[in-house]
């Protein structure tokens, strides 16, 4: 029992410092798979902070979420985009427009950015401050993946990292939200991947590639 | 007493350095399916090169000469400058983190000289690739042990295991972690292994250590080659003294002492594989993207040093 305890207040404390080593692993990832890897293990940390927060809180509803949270980002959502990887036949390089020392820059630049935007918020309440910071940075970094990134897929990532984000806020600042609101949001989430891969795959059947900036010229 | 545990372990490294080496290539051996060497072949190797004669080509300087024997004792003085098992050094007192990089830097500086001294087309070709990928190294290097020195508050690497080796191994923080995914990336350009640099490679355009070598035969060589095998064991056990010094002797005593030897040896070992496993599961990079991977090691280590004064706790 003493080890559970142990274990919740470490997971609670230093979860934190692995969501943005996973922040600035996901701006220098060269390969789309790495990428999903990634937002995977950042789920399962997710995952963890969830049933941590459900150990301390001693609310079902936070398990059921975890559960949910496991079974949709973990596990189904990460294996869908690699099959949709697989699937594509798309080269497995990603081109981004820009080089991944730049891209750690531009991250790290964002963590530093989400500390001082959280910093007065935090003083005032008890809420943690590194667990907010590492909600923004994944915001900031989730919507940076989606800007910069020329691949459609690596798009796709850039948003579930987003989405990531706004989940870990709420759990940061009020244990998570109702179960029903949790429950609509994962729904929508799962509705969003299916229309995306569909999109994925008309894109690659109407123009041979996934390179999004080359969607910009009409054809004829 | 202490002044000798002090020289015991720098003696151990010089000398445990072809042992390690050995460990490393036996692994990756067996990792690739091949029975592999003994992990005793780099001594034989270094006996039978210094029992071989000196050859010097006829257009070297004696630069060409004097470089192998500067890079070892320059590498070996660097050995003196870290905790091993016991939480001082030789030269702990006078040396801090920045003259242990400089002393590397020296060994260096003297390695690409000797490399283009030599004569040779691939020595300079060599030479100048080390030059670049030291360069590059240099800053992630110095902003990943300044960020554990601010956190220890001392810039001696004892005295910042000595501050390690008084936390908690759980107390995980966004410094420690981003210093030792710098510090990694680092040692691994710095030591010249896989991604950066294939150092059993025998294909010339791809060659950066080996290349700068190529011209040196008998004990020259002999000197090269065992001063890099130091360099590995030399970083390693940095690694392992500033990420993961549980275990180390805190008292001089000999049971103490013991312990903490094979408390090394073992953290080493398991090191070492690592390094094994890394080097036979990816592939060298072309030697464009590695400004590009050492960038990334730069921005880590800047995004440490903030965080010793902003997130860390």
């Amino acid at each position: 029992m003493d080890l559970v305890q142990l274990a919740v207040g470490k997971t609670l404390s230093s979860s934190a410092v692995f969501l943005m080593l996973t922040v600035l692993l996901l701006a220098a990832a060269r390969r789309v798979s790495t990428g999903i890897i990634l937002f995977a293990l950042q789920s399962a940390i997710i995952t963890a902070q969830v049933m941590a927060t459900a150990y301390t809180e001693k609310s079902a509803e936070a398990w059921v979420v975890a559960a949910m949270v496991f079974a949709l980002k973990v596990v189904a959502i990460p294996s869908a985009l690699l099959w949709l990887v697989e699937r594509l036949k798309a080269p497995r390089a990603i081109q981004p427009s820009f080089s991944s020392a730049k891209g750690v820059f531009v991250a790290a630049l964002m963590i530093f950015l989400s500390y001082a935007a959280v910093q007065p918020y935090a003083r005032q309440s008890t809420v943690p401050e590194d667990n907010l910071a590492a909600a923004v940075a994944l915001i900031l970094t989730g919507a940076f993946l989606m800007v910069s990134q020329r691949k459609a897929i690596m798009q796709i990532v850039g948003l579930l990292v987003l989405e990531n984000g706004i989940f870990l806020a709420a759990l940061a600042t009020t244990f998570g939200m109702p179960l029903v609101i949790e429950i609509g949001v994962f729904f929508d989430l799962l509705m969003g991947i299916l229309i995306m891969g569909v999109f994925a795959f008309r894109i690659r059947d109407t123009f041979e590639h996934l390179d999004v900036t080359k969607l910009r010229r009409l054809r004829g | 007493m202490t002044s000798l545990i002090h020289f015991v372990q720098a003696l151990m490294i010089v000398l445990g350095a072809p042992l390690l080496r050995g460990i490393v290539g036996k692994m990756k051996a067996r990792l690739q399916g091949r029975q592999g060497a003994s992990v005793w072949r780099p001594y034989a190797d270094l006996g039978k090169l210094f029992r071989k004669e000196d050859l010097v080509p006829p257009l070297a300087s004696p630069v060409f000469r004097a470089a192998p024997r500067i890079v070892f004792c320059t590498t070996t003085v660097a050995t003196l400058l870290i905790p091993v098992f016991h939480p001082a050094a030789l030269l702990g007192g006078a040396g801090d983190f920045v003259l242990f990089v400089s002393m590397l830097a020296l060994a260096r500086f003297f390695l690409v000289l000797g490399a283009m001294y030599g004569g040779g087309a691939f020595g300079g070709m060599g030479g100048s690739r080390e030059a670049l990928v030291s360069a590059l190294a240099e800053a992630p290097f110095l902003l990943g042990l300044t960020s554990v020195a601010i956190l220890a508050r001392s810039t001696q690497l004892s005295g910042i295991v000595a501050w390690t080796l008084r936390q908690n191994f759980f107390d995980v923080s966004a410094v420690h972690i981003l210093a030792f995914s710098t510090l990694a990336m680092v040692a691994i350009a710095e030591t010249g292994r896989i991604p950066v640099d294939n150092p059993t490679t025998h294909l010339e355009l791809t060659m950066v250590h080996e290349a700068m070598v190529l011209e040196h035969s008998g004990p020259s060589l002999a000197f090269l080659e065992w001063a890099n095998a130091v360099k590995l064991g030399l970083v390693m056990s940095l690694l392992v003294g500033l990420f993961f010094p549980w275990g180390m002797a805190a008292e001089p005593s000999l049971l103490a002492m013991g312990l903490a030897v094979a408390a090394f040896l073992a953290k080493m070992l398991a090191l070492a594989v690592v390094l094994a496993v890394v080097e036979s599961s990816i592939a060298k990079m072309r030697m464009y993207a590695v400004p590009d991977y050492l960038g990334v090691a730069t921005a880590t280590g800047a995004l440490a040093v903030v965080f010793t004064v902003f997130g860390g706790r």
